[in-house]
């Protein structure tokens, strides 16, 4: 009876490590962050409107090997 | 190296999630931001491209403690040895030496690596983009992160793409730059130090080739009596590119921009400047590097002023080794040929100066040989 109380409670903690664990993984797959940027078609939207305002990053007078 | 589409440099792999070291620290507590904003928009107010540089003790410094803090020091993020040379370089007065700074800032800061620079992103100064959808790269992918910015020189190299040249037999044995660069020594141990070639677990030949001086080695007598006198890459190395003036200077935009002349492959063995115990050869292979005295003129005229006191012809290690090499090929291919030493006519008039104790006068040059090991 000993023995099957305390298997009982390893694995009612064991449970509760892995609970806690997909829910802290849910929490931040549920972000706005994860939402779009594990999304290819969100992120071609936003980059295509980020490129019509965006100034060039470069300029065009570099020239020769770095 | 495929140049990544924007959506792509930016795309996250949702296998992140069974990664069991990073998988369960969200977005947010890295790169800041609001992760509950529907609006990209606002919801990147804040957000740090990348949190690992300057300063990765918030991103990573709770679980990579030593390698955090030693980091802060290593050649890559700290720069050190850039700023030492261009401050012997530079004049001392004041106001220049600021104007230089800013100049410096502007140009050359921006070749750093950071931990997410090498172990999540495409370096910045080569436009960034995840390597593999923000997974961690425990050793960082050669072409996509090393050779991204050691490209026209390493790169070329070891890979072989300058025309009529091999690639570095280390390549034909399938070696990436981790083998001979360690993590150890990318990481850094904690010192501050002057130049890349004083760092104590850099890569040395004899690590793996250590038999070279025994009795029993193939060319032991060729190995023996060369030590200390030639390094490895004098009689190892092929051709190397050679770099010329970088100027540097803003467009009508305000976007810096930088022009080197032509470089060209070449073989030079110069007197050794940076002598040491570590380093005790009087001959090694010299490279020139792209610098002169108007590097920086766009900025401040003469701001290298005191630029003779460090030579432009620069000890190389070439990244290019065969075993076999025309300079080795016998005794007299390199004893008594001129064309392979850095002479006093190889150096242009305004450098010569400054390259003074490289150049090998020609009774210095050995001589031809008339016995030859077998």
């Amino acid at each position: 009876m000993k023995y099957f109380k305390v298997i009982g409670v390893a694995a009612a903690f064991c449970l509760a490590i892995i609970l806690s664990s997909t829910l802290i993984c849910h929490a931040y797959e549920d972000t706005q962050c994860f939402q779009c940027h594990t999304s290819a078609k969100k992120l071609i939207e936003a980059t295509r409107e980020i490129a019509k305002t965006r100034p060039a990053l470069k300029s065009a007078e570099t020239s020769g090997e770095g | 190296m495929e140049p990544l589409a924007p959506h792509e440099k930016i795309f996250v792999d949702s296998d992140i999630v069974d990664d069991e070291n990073h998988g369960e620290i969200a977005c947010h507590e890295c790169h800041g931001g609001n992760p509950d904003d529907p609006n990209w928009k606002t919801a990147h107010k804040g957000v740090m491209k990348d949190p690992t540089y300057p300063d990765a003790t918030a991103a990573c410094g709770d679980c990579h403690d030593e390698i955090n803090e030693n980091y802060q020091k290593s050649l890559h993020a700290s720069l050190r040895p850039y700023k030492l040379i261009m401050d012997e370089r530079a004049s001392s007065n004041t106001v220049i030496r600021n104007k230089l700074g800013c100049a410096m800032d502007t140009h050359c800061s921006e070749c750093h690596s950071s931990c997410g620079q090498c172990h999540i992103s495409r370096p910045n100064s080569v436009e960034g983009g995840f390597l593999d959808g923000h997974l961690f790269q425990k050793k960082p992918p050669m072409q996509e992160v090393c050779t991204a910015c050691h490209g026209s020189r390493i790169q070329k190299e070891y890979l072989g793409e300058h025309e009529g040249l091999l690639p570095s037999i280390h390549k034909k044995k399938y070696m990436k730059c981790d083998k001979c660069h360690t993590g150890e020594e990318m990481h850094g141990n904690g010192k501050d130090y002057a130049h890349r070639y004083d760092v104590e677990n850099g890569p040395k030949c004899v690590d793996c080739h250590k038999e070279i001086y025994k009795r029993e080695s193939t060319n032991v007598i060729t190995h023996r009596i060369h030590k200390d006198k030639a390094s490895c890459h004098v009689c190892h190395s092929q051709p190397y590119n050679n770099c010329s003036a970088c100027h540097v200077g803003k467009d009508k935009q305000g976007l810096a921009f930088f022009k080197t002349k032509s470089s060209w492959v070449d073989f030079k063995i110069g007197l050794n400047p940076l002598k040491s115990e570590k380093r005790p050869e009087k001959f090694v292979t010299l490279r020139h590097v792209p610098v002169d005295k108007k590097t920086f003129d766009y900025y401040v005229k003469d701001a290298l002023s005191n630029f003779d006191t460090l030579p432009s012809w620069k000890l190389a290690t070439p990244h290019n080794i065969r075993l076999k090499t025309k300079q080795n090929a016998n005794c007299n291919a390199c004893h008594g040929n001129e064309s392979l030493f850095l002479l006093e006519k190889d150096v242009e008039d305004n450098e010569k100066e400054a390259n003074k104790n490289v150049i090998v006068p020609v009774n210095l040059i050995p001589k031809r040989q008339k016995w030859q090991p077998k």
